[in-house]
């Protein structure tokens, strides 16, 4: 961490990650896990529950955030 | 006596790989320590995942899903990130400190970084007490499949497993624990995968998985969606449940994973099996189990212990019996690959650090090997005790709750030492040691007083890492700030020689 942080493309790495935490954080607080007031549980594609689609996004994100920082970046390649 | 004879079989295979790595290992402290630093990205990755991917992912993941919902998988999210955490920002630093200066557990590179024995005796025994009862609830695990499946009492399951156990880490070691997990895990996710899309098959075979959320749609729709039908997991215990998975780097049996890398490339590509084969597949397939198909499939479970079974149940009430034997050789599968490591992580920090470190500094290397085996069998004796308690009627905590709230929140307490002296120059033996006791102290006294009904007073009733890991990072950070700076040639061990050698190491 301390290589990454001594760098610009290693700063942007380590916000994009904490910014994906943020956002996560805030779709929870926002409901967005949460069955609508009035109606039924979101299922997409008829079966993925909220919590499952928000966190496989979440991984995704982090998916190629990593991608790209340790194939191009990473100080100790 | 079918089983017996195909259960029996599997155990020859895990005895005869043991005795093949005793047979080929170096015999130093080293190779079976830490498998001589050999092991290469695909090991290690069998190794770390179902060293982490315990029973608990059969019992106590699904069982929770199938009772409050599905707002119980921000842990499994919180974890994957806390893995990739440990391999991306601390991993490099430990394996290279750890190869410069020999040193064979995370405990000894933290004394040596904070210059303390105390130190080292205080994150032992913290370690060490909350990692024995967690190898414990492996075997209890595999007992109550033995027990749904066979009706034989829980302590055959569980003493069967810790036999094996003992066989597979005394003769084999870290080198030999590492590649059973890859036959241990094989197993395990065909059992869990395979059981999965059978049930499927045989009970919603008009429309699969989508079936069966339609069904619970139907029937009980707050179970696909938070707050759950309990009301559980609302917004804050959603967020604190992440934030206690992503506490995940910090669990001692993984830490000590990095320490046994053959190189630093392997830190490079590690967390892209994280991501794609554990987030994005092994995971998954006890969500589905345990939030879709088994309380469609069998509804109105309201028992923790029975929910903790479900997925048993449900493949033994829709599978034919011969399938439950595979089954339950996947569930032993994943208590052995998962206690076996968290055993030789005990053993290495009681050899190397409680005996060597404090007793006998003297030891040479095959004292600490044979001290290191021996305690492998104290440390089995000691864990079996849970089973015991859980026969006696004594206490009978679901599998989920007792790593969430008891493990993880013990294991966490050497996060800010850990991390702090990884990765901040400034920190210093008396803000390590503050900060460890502070967090431990509180965090015992709050698990062990509690009210008359139960809530645990010392800790405000919330969950036990809330209030005790910011003290103790609090604590960490002031008191180091108020003493003295760490020496310069502390500086240059730990942070110049490491940085320098992995720049240049190819």
């Amino acid at each position: 961490m301390r290589e990454m942080l001594g760098h610009t493309p290693g700063r942007i790495y380590l916000l994009v990650l904490l910014l994906s935490i943020v956002l996560m954080a805030v779709a929870v607080f926002m409901g967005a896990t949460d069955a609508p007031a009035e109606g039924e549980a979101i299922l997409v594609f008829g079966w993925m529950t909220m919590p499952l689609v928000i966190g496989v996004l979440f991984v995704i994100v982090w998916l190629i955030a990593y991608l790209i920082y340790f194939i191009k970046y990473w100080p100790y390649r | 006596m079918v089983d017996l004879i195909v259960l029996g079989a599997f155990s020859l295979i895990i005895v005869a790989m043991a005795a093949y790595g005793y047979r080929i290992s170096a015999k130093t402290a080293e190779d079976y320590m830490l498998g001589g630093r050999t092991i290469g990205l695909v090991v290690m990755f069998f190794f770390v995942l179902f060293a982490i991917s315990s029973s608990w992912t059969f019992y106590g993941f699904p069982g929770h899903l199938y009772l409050h919902g599905p707002g119980y998988v921000f842990f499994i999210w919180g974890s994957v990130a806390g893995f990739a955490i440990l391999y991306m920002f601390l991993g490099p630093r430990l394996w290279a400190l750890a190869k410069i200066n020999r040193f064979l557990s995370p405990v000894e590179a933290l004394a040596e970084r904070y210059q303390s024995k105390a130190l080292r005796v205080i994150l032992a025994v913290t370690m060490l007490a909350f990692i024995i009862p967690y190898v414990g609830v492996q075997p209890l695990g595999v007992g109550r499949g033995f027990e749904a499946l066979t009706g034989m009492p829980l302590w055959v399951g569980a003493t069967y497993t810790a036999v094996l156990l003992v066989i597979l880490v005394i003769l084999g070691g870290m080198r030999i624990v590492a590649w059973v997990n890859i036959f241990l895990g094989t197993v395990y996710v065909t059992a869990l995968l395979g059981s999965l899309f059978w049930v499927i098959a045989v009970v919603f075979p008009d429309g699969g998985v989508v079936q069966a959320a339609q069904q619970i749609l139907a029937s009980e729709p707050a179970k696909l969606s938070t707050p759950g039908p309990q009301g559980t997991y609302t917004s804050v215990l959603v967020i604190g449940t992440f934030v206690v998975g992503l506490l995940a780097f910090s669990w001692p049996h993984v830490v000590i994973g990095a320490m046994t890398a053959r190189d630093k490339t392997l830190f490079k590509w590690f967390p892209l099996l994280i991501f794609v084969f554990g987030g994005l597949f092994f995971y998954i397939i006890p969500f589905v189990w345990g939030s879709i198909v088994a309380p469609a499939a069998l509804p109105g479970v309201t028992d923790p212990a029975e929910a903790d079974r479900i997925v048993q149940t449900v493949i033994q009430t829709f599978l034919p019996r011969w399938f439950g034997v595979f089954v339950l050789m996947g569930v032993i599968a994943a208590a052995v690959s998962t206690a076996a490591v968290q055993l030789m992580t005990s053993s290495i920090i009681v050899a190397r650090d409680v005996i060597q470190g404090v007793f006998k500094p003297d030891a040479s290397d095959q004292d600490i090997t044979l001290w290191a085996r021996l305690s492998v069998i104290a440390i089995v004796v000691l864990s079996l005790s849970v089973t015991v308690v859980v026969s006696l009627g004594l206490g009978d905590e679901a599998m989920a709750l007792y790593l969430t709230d008891v493990s993880v929140p013990g294991f966490a307490q050497w996060a800010p030492a850990l991390v702090g002296g990884l990765l901040w120059k400034r920190g210093t033996r008396q803000g390590a040691i503050a900060g460890t006791l502070a967090g431990v102290i509180w965090l015992v006294l709050g698990l062990l007083v509690t009210n008359e009904a139960g809530a645990r007073i010392l800790l405000l009733d919330l969950h036990p890492v809330i209030l005790t890991l910011p003290l103790n990072a609090i604590v960490y950070v002031v008191v180091s700030l108020l003493t003295e700076r760490p020496s310069d040639e502390i500086e240059d061990v730990f942070f110049t020689e490491v940085d320098d050698f992995l720049r240049s190491e190819r």
